[in-house]
């Protein structure tokens, strides 16, 4: 019993006041701060003791594990002195899951931020984004040559690919949960199935099938074909699971309003998932505008600015990226980062609208 | 997605059943010819959704179908592919695609319980969108800039990882490598381009997708129970540990196996870091290693047209492997969820 | 919501794509109309299809190469999906064995010389942290590194293609191929012919093959810039791998010099490849399908001295059908020219780049092949007129570049240099070196003495001081070096011989390698023996000194199991008072 009030964690819910208004479950108090940052100060000197003095190990890394097993180590033996097992168990527990949670977002940081820091050389240079890498031969700086073809690949790409996928996508989610019928089970089953298609699986089928049997050319069309069908069966999915959601209600009461099947579908039910949807084409589009490896088989390799999807190779920029990033050269290195940095520009650009979408339809309702 | 179960109570129609609540009463009555065509569209629809997706998996099973059968077993039980001598087989790649997946999974499941856990009971309010946003983000940042970061910035590094294993931990048979790790001049070269290092750039990859399943489950789990649990004096682990991760099981679950089988298919990040060599290897701290999909990737341009159906019938192996993964995650998720739930 | 925000996007793109139209679009020049032609194949010489391509892209000439290797352009061309190829090997059949298919598919295509270059071995090996360039290897040694037959850059055989100058022991990682690749094919035609009975038990095979068969131990990349890449990379230390030279040269990477029949170790230059290629058998029947495809047995044991043996000719396939399925005026104006442009002027750029350029006779033949090009020959085309530095007008069979290369430096002979290194010693706490670059020229002396290469030789640093002097004295025997003795010492020699270089054979970079090693040498052509005895001191305890080494890390492990009480006394400290006070605490409350 002495050790529930010894926790100081202090599980008092607190009484009275607002109901609605969710009550704060934990409070820190002096000794869960305390304790906290003093292991986390002995964690490190005895780290730094043991890393310098002690241990052949050497790196950073190899510090911050010790330092960090230290700290963990002496946090328990401060809890241990002033609490109960339990309460060192629910110490340690949010240590390591906060730590776990920390190692991530420092990982994304870490991602994001060598990406963005490796590529700003190339970004430096106004030409990186006006020219295309024609001119640049195998020893030219970073101030010839440029990114260019690659941006309007993938714009090309990705515009023909949402193009062809949302409208099929959204109709086959609309058929699945709208119309159905006997067919609709089968048409569920596979698409939910191909979801798990690997990336370059799709990439082979459209290079087998359409490139070397149909004779079409390496070309952005084939490139763009190869990502909606790895897209297609994604926003398929997604949006079905959008349209489910919209409550049956609604759809009932514009029928018993009168309104035909069709209206009530295109006034009632896709207006309500419209955020639902939004998000769903755009996380769809994220994931297929990143995509390598259908780009990597279908679009053949160029220098040069193509504009015309249906003639000629046309490179996007994640297969820019990979070409470029194997060379030995330093500067197609650079000029590597640069493209990912553009690209993760892309990407966050898209995914911050997808946000706002969604914030924006969520605050207008309240 | 709140907004919509917001509207719910408002229009109710379920509740007060005129005369038998328990039949559904019929809806439709004559169709227009408006709906006719709208319906004809949709059907039609998917039916071209149907025809494309199902095309590709008849599409694969056909072109596979005289490789098995020109090859038999031996193209599981070969484990060289090399064209020239006709040996062709996917042994080593499969075991090379579970093995990276495995050390993928082995990084990402603690990361990802643990980030998911962080933000249902611990991250504070304003924190916690802000994670979820970033959790997002981070499963559409594109593999090539994974890659990218692998192999520049994590690769020179991680190298001092696997030789401090290579040291201490080489009694673990996968943990050994075929040279002195204590030699005076250790040999970094033996170190780079592992299945090793490869995993631990694609745990990053599939650890959001992990995550954000695991968050979804624990965010259904009732308050209530949780509640009741803090109230009898459970502490915040406690509580966790008798209710939450019972609560979440399937999600757990679910959320890793469907991390796996992205993990399964990662190309081009594998790629990038992997040196291919066609062996069965538990060594996997030692370079070289290939899976399916890297096998895909570098021998699709030069392959004859038999070779290009033994590369599609690789290719079904692998999207066969994955979808037993998927259904059986979704199985296990949709058991634990709650008929239908949002999430994309 | 959906649609306005797409219907925003599309017409932003478009904006975007308007604007950028007249920066993208070539204005067309007078030379008729072109368009935009497609190729693929091989990586060996795609530097130098790179480097044209971008050179032409100012006359209106677009031309997109994607590599992918040799295999992939042959069988890209026979899919119908390039209007060119680029390989090193020309179609190989259908192999009797396994019954594979490597054929244009009944597309008819002729094929054209497009450059020479030499396949060389591109190596990263660091000693003392320096990037050591002065790598000398035999075929045999070559063959055998590639096979797996020598394991470790310490190994006795390379120590004997290096004159006793032993590297450190450090494993070798042989980077090769993981594509279907020329280069290989090259590679691995040279070992079957030169060293079948140590090629042919590895691969299992008879032959040459485009695929190399990858072992354990073995990085294997796709393409050569992943070979290059992976060498280059920082931890590509104790890698080596075969590439074109202009992957080595571009990235400021050392290439082995590789010993030819004359007994001399040459770089793949311009001139060496030059030279070699004289003998390469051409196929001079027009009639044939093969015409002007190469036979390099010649090459491989030409006995010039300037000879480098691994040379060969990079073939462009080109489309001559009448009614072929993807060209057309314009296209086959595009390729025309372009190959008009790299066959002439092009060919200038070669050397710098790394390969060599094409004699008269080929690039005359290859105006040839081009004509069978339907609409691709032009009237301005004259090889005659071409500035390229291989043309003999007097001769024109002849490689002009052939007769003017410089003879190889004495000290790239076996039993001799190598060039710019003072053989280090190999004594326990380090010793005299042997004699400057130039001076090691006496062959037995020079292994025996001036490599020091008694290893490890009980450590005594007097030993091996004294055996650098025997090594100095070896190297009169080329009557270039002027010696100096070793003086002995605790371990911090100066370097024992100090060798000046024989007159007039000097390359520049004679003399001035290796700064990693410690062993100093700077000004190269005074003979390098004054090297500051505290480099060399460093430099011997740190790689030779393997005695030292020993001892010190047997003292560390017993270090490490004190370090690692320490360690656990430090955590005892920590956790055992309060597991003491709660065991007590336990005990109290039981109490009552």
């Amino acid at each position: 019993m002495t050790t529930l009030t010894d926790s100081p964690s202090g599980t008092r819910p607190a009484l009275g006041g607002d109901v609605d208004a969710p009550r704060p479950l934990r409070q820190r108090t002096v000794d869960d701060t305390a304790s906290a940052l003093g292991s986390a100060a002995a964690g490190l000197a005895l780290g730094w003791l043991i890393y310098t003095r002690l241990t052949p190990v050497t790196g950073w890394f190899a510090f911050v594990l010790i330092a960090y097993f230290c700290g963990m180590l002496t946090y328990a033996a401060v809890t241990m002195l002033g609490s109960s097992t339990v309460v060192v168990k629910d110490r340690l527990a949010s240590a390591l899951i906060g730590t776990a949670a920390f190692t991530v977002m420092f990982a994304l940081a870490l991602i994001v931020g060598y990406t963005l820091w490796q590529g700003h050389r190339a970004l430096g240079h106004l030409n990186f984004f006006t020219d295309d890498l024609s001119k640049a031969g195998p020893l030219d700086p970073l101030t010839k040559g440029g990114v260019l073809h690659a941006i309007a690949g993938t714009l090309f790409m990705i515009t023909l690919a949402v193009i062809l996928t949302v409208p099929l996508g959204i109709g086959c989610a609309v058929y699945l949960t709208e119309v159905g019928g006997r067919g609709s089970r089968l048409v569920r089953t596979v698409v939910e199935s191909m979801t798990a298609l690997p990336s370059i699986v799709a990439g082979l089928f459209i290079l087998v099938t359409v490139i070397l049997f149909l004779g079409l050319p390496r070309s952005g069309l084939a490139a763009s074909l190869a990502i909606s069908v790895m897209m297609l069966p994604i926003i398929a999915r997604a949006s079905e699971v959008v349209l489910r959601v919209v409550p049956q209600g609604l759809r009932e009461a514009s029928l018993a309003l009168g309104s035909s099947q069709w209206q009530t579908v295109w006034r009632v039910v896709l207006p309500t998932a419209r955020p639902g949807l939004t998000t769903a084409v755009i996380l769809g589009t994220a994931r297929g505008l990143g995509e390598t490896s259908p780009v990597l088989l279908t679009a053949g390799y160029t220098t040069y600015l193509n504009l015309d999807p249906s003639q000629g190779p046309m490179v996007s920029l994640p297969l820019l990226t990979f070409s470029l990033s194997r060379s030995p050269e330093q500067v197609d290195i650079m000029r590597s980062f640069g493209a990912a940095s553009v690209l993760l520009v892309l990407v966050l650009a898209l995914f911050a609208v997808a946000r706002a979408v969604v914030a924006r339809t969520k605050g207008g309702r309240q | 997605m709140h907004d919509l179960t917001e509207v719910i109570p408002a229009v109710d129609l379920e509740g007060p059943g005129p005369q038998d609540a328990d039949t559904p009463r019929p809806l439709r009555s004559t169709s227009s010819t408006g709906d006719l065509v709208f319906r004809g569209l949709v059907r039609s629809a998917g039916a071209v959704v149907l025809a494309v997706t199902g095309g590709i998996g008849l599409f694969l099973g056909i072109k596979a179908i005289p490789v098995f059968r020109d090859l038999g077993l031996s193209f599981f039980t070969t484990s060289d592919w090399n064209p020239d001598t006709g040996h062709i087989g996917i042994e080593a790649v499969l075991v090379g695609t579970l093995e990276l997946a495995t050390v993928a999974i082995v990084f990402a499941f603690p990361l990802a319980l643990g980030l998911a856990l962080y933000i249902s009971e611990y991250a504070p309010p304003g924190v916690k969108g802000v994670m979820i946003s970033l959790v997002d983000l981070m499963a559409a940042i594109p593999s090539v800039v994974y890659g990218l970061w692998g192999v520049f910035f994590l690769m020179p590094r991680e190298l001092y990882v696997s030789h401090w294993l290579a040291q201490n931990a080489s009694w673990i048979p996968v943990f050994e490598v075929r040279t002195n790790p204590n030699a005076p001049n250790w040999e970094q070269g033996t170190y780079t381009s592992s299945l090793f290092i490869a995993g631990l750039v694609v745990s990053l990859m599939v650890l959001p997708m992990a995550c954000s399943v695991m968050r979804e489950v624990f965010s259904l789990c009732p308050p209530g129970e949780k509640e009741a649990a803090l109230a009898l004096g459970a502490t915040r682990w406690g509580m966790i540990r008798s209710v939450l991760l019972p609560f979440g099981k399937g999600g757990i679950i679910g959320g890793t196996m469907l991390g796996l089988g992205r993990a399964l298919g990662e190309t081009i990040a594998a790629l990038m870091i992997l040196s291919i060599a066609f062996e069965i290897k538990i060594r996997i701290l030692e370079l070289g290693g290939t899976t399916t999909s890297v096998l895909i990737a570098s021998r699709f341009g030069d392959a004859t047209s038999f070779q290009l159906s033994a590369l599609l019938a690789a290719g079904l192996v692998l999207f066969l492997i994955t979808l037993v993964v998927n259904t059986l995650a979704s199985i296990v998720v949709g058991r634990s969820r709650s008929g239908a739930s949002s999430g994309i | 919501m959906t649609r306005k925000k797409l219907r925003a996007l599309a017409a932003a793109v478009g904006c975007l794509l308007l604007i950028l139209v007249p920066l993208g679009t070539p204005t067309a020049t007078a030379d008729g109309p072109y368009q935009l032609i497609e190729g693929t194949g091989s990586t060996w010489s795609q530097n130098a299809l790179n480097q044209w391509i971008a050179d032409v892209s100012g006359n209106g000439i677009q031309v997109a190469y994607g590599g992918g290797g040799s295999s992939k352009g042959r069988t890209d061309f026979g899919n119908n999906t390039v209007d060119f190829a680029v390989t090193e090997i020309p179609y190989q059949g259908r192999d009797p064995r396994t019954g594979q298919l490597d054929s244009a598919n009944g597309r008819q295509f002729a094929y054209m010389p497009v450059v020479a270059g030499g396949t060389s071995f591109m190596y990263h090996l660091e000693i003392g942290g320096h990037l050591y360039t002065g790598l000398r290897l035999s075929g045999e040694t070559v063959s055998k590194i590639f096979t797996g037959k020598i394991t470790d850059w310490s190994d006795p055989e390379i120590t004997a293609d290096n004159n006793g100058f032993k590297l450190p022991a450090t494993r070798i990682i042989p980077v090769v191929r993981s594509d279907g690749s020329g280069t290989t094919a090259q590679f691995t035609a040279w070992m079957n012919t030169q060293y079948p009975s140590l090629w042919r038990p590895f691969c299992s095979c008879s032959g040459l093959t485009s695929y190399y068969p990858i072992k354990n131990g073995m990085v294997a990349k796709d393409g050569s810039v992943g070979v290059a890449g992976h060498i280059a990379a920082s931890y590509g230390n104790g890698t080596i791998g075969y590439v074109e030279y202009s992957y080595a040269l571009n990235d400021n990477y050392p290439v082995a010099k590789v010993l030819n029949r004359a007994g001399y170790y040459v770089q793949p230059t311009a001139f060496n490849v030059a030279v070699a290629l004289t003998q390469a058998k051409i196929n001079q029947d027009p009639t044939s399908q093969n015409y002007l495809t190469e036979i390099l047995t010649g090459v491989y044991n030409y006995g010039d001295p300037r000879t480098y043996p691994l040379s060969s000719y990079s073939y462009m396939i080109v489309p001559t059908g009448q009614n072929d399925p993807r060209m057309n005026d314009s296209k086959a104006n595009t390729l025309g020219d372009f190959a008009y442009y790299f066959l002439c002027d092009g060919q200038r750029e070669a050397p710098a780049l790394g390969y060599s350029p094409l004699p008269y006779n080929l690039v005359k033949a290859g105006f040839e092949q081009i004509a069978r090009v339907p609409g691709a020959s032009s009237p301005g085309h004259n090889p005659s007129t071409c500035n390229n530095p291989t043309f003999d007008p007097n001769n024109p069979n002849s490689n002009r570049l052939a007769q003017i290369a410089p003879q190889p430096a004495a000290c790239d002979k076996v039993g001799a240099g190598p060039c710019g290194i003072a053989v280090p010693p190999s004594g326990g706490g380090g010793g005299g070196g042997g004699g400057g670059s130039g001076g090691g020229g006496g062959g037995a002396g020079g292994s025996a003495g001036g490599g020091g290469s008694g290893s490890g030789s009980a450590g005594g640093s007097g030993n091996a001081g004294s055996a650098g002097g025997g090594g100095s004295a070896g190297s009169g025997s080329t009557g270039g070096g002027s010696t100096g003795g070793g003086s002995t010492g605790g371990g911090t020699l100066p370097i024992g011989g100090s060798g000046t270089l024989p007159g007039g054979s000097g390359l520049p970079g004679t003399g001035s390698g290796l700064p990693g090693t410690g062993s100093g040498l700077p000004g190269g052509s005074t003979g390098g023996g004054t090297g500051s005895s505290g480099q060399l001191g460093t430099g011997a305890v740190q790689y030779y000194g393997t005695p030292t080494t020993l001892s010190a890390y047997r003292a560390d492990s017993n270090e490490g199991t004190l370090r690692k009480v320490v360690i656990l006394e430090l955590l005892g400290f920590i956790l055992v008072p309060p597991l003491l006070f709660k065991m007590w605490r336990t005990r109290s409350s039981e109490r009552p």
